[in-house]
């Protein structure tokens, strides 16, 4: 792979990477209320690891942008927060709630970051694209 | 006539440029690729290293059959991880403002590089085509 296509694909897996974290901040966001899922408990807080891809094939005079990707998602064992609305029918003895254990000006902030970093891996697919751009115009 | 004003020199030598400006490129593209990636460290291209490759690929004078012609040991590794900038938490040092400044810088340099070679390919053309 040339080096312009990898860096072309190392800023791609930069946005698949980056819309993934957006989804599960999304996700958590619209279910900061929710008390029942599948299993019985409150919805569990989401999280995303991202990897960095080793540049593959980097032979020599050739340098390769390394890629990432969003490796694996796994749940907050965080405990829930607990809200006391004796009138909920998902209440205890007690009338305290097990909500989940979202929080969400930290969900936004992570949003907001996903937001920029998409924002800066799209500003260099454009500066790559104005390049090989500008190669093709030496065949001209 | 010097060595540096042949023609071919000056076209690799730009050519070069071009090469570099687009490694730069990548390194950077990368770099914001793993902008949030934990434990990532910012890349960049080796320059003196870089350097070294251009000046042992470039002729040599052999005037002893001791001397070391233009072969040189080519380099596996062209990019190192930068010093001086500050780790964060997650143990990531990416400044996404140093990464799109040298992604802007480097795509002006390969368009001043391509400029002037556009010029000299012109210049080889007039001449092919006796001037008209």
């Amino acid at each position: 792979m040339s080096t312009l296509s990898s860096a072309i694909a190392a800023s791609a897996s930069g946005l698949d990477a980056q819309r993934a974290r957006m989804e599960v901040a999304v996700s958590n966001l619209a279910n900061a209320e929710s008390t029942r899922t599948a299993n019985g408990e409150p919805y569990r807080r989401r999280e995303i690891v991202l990897e960095a891809i080793p540049a593959n094939g980097e032979v020599s005079g050739d340098v390769q942008a390394s890629g990432v990707r969003a490796s694996a998602v796994f749940e907050d064992q965080a405990d829930f927060r607990r809200r006391y609305e004796p009138s909920h029918p998902d209440a205890d003895a007690n009338g305290f709630v097990a909500m989940p254990n979202v929080d969400v000006p930290e969900e936004m902030v992570d949003m907001l970051g996903a937001a920029r970093a998409y924002q800066a891996n799209l500003t260099a697919i454009g500066l790559i694209r104005d390049t090989i751009q500008k190669a093709l115009e030496l065949g001209k | 006539m010097s060595e540096i004003t042949n023609d071919a020199a000056v076209m690799s030598a730009l050519g070069r440029a071009l090469t570099r400006a687009v490694q730069r490129q990548a390194v950077s593209a990368g770099n914001l690729a793993n902008l949030d990636t934990p434990g990532y460290r910012t890349k960049e291209v080796q320059f003196s290293e870089a350097l070294d490759g251009q000046i042992r690929a470039m002729t040599v004078a052999v005037t002893d059959p001791r001397h070391l012609g233009a072969e040189g040991g080519a380099d596996p590794r062209r990019t190192q991880e930068a010093s001086g900038l500050a780790l964060r938490r997650d143990g990531n040092n990416v400044q996404i403002d140093r990464e799109l400044l040298s992604l802007s810088k480097a795509t002006g340099d390969f368009s001043a590089a391509e400029t002037v070679l556009a010029a000299k390919f012109r210049l080889v053309r007039y001449a092919i085509n006796e001037g008209r």
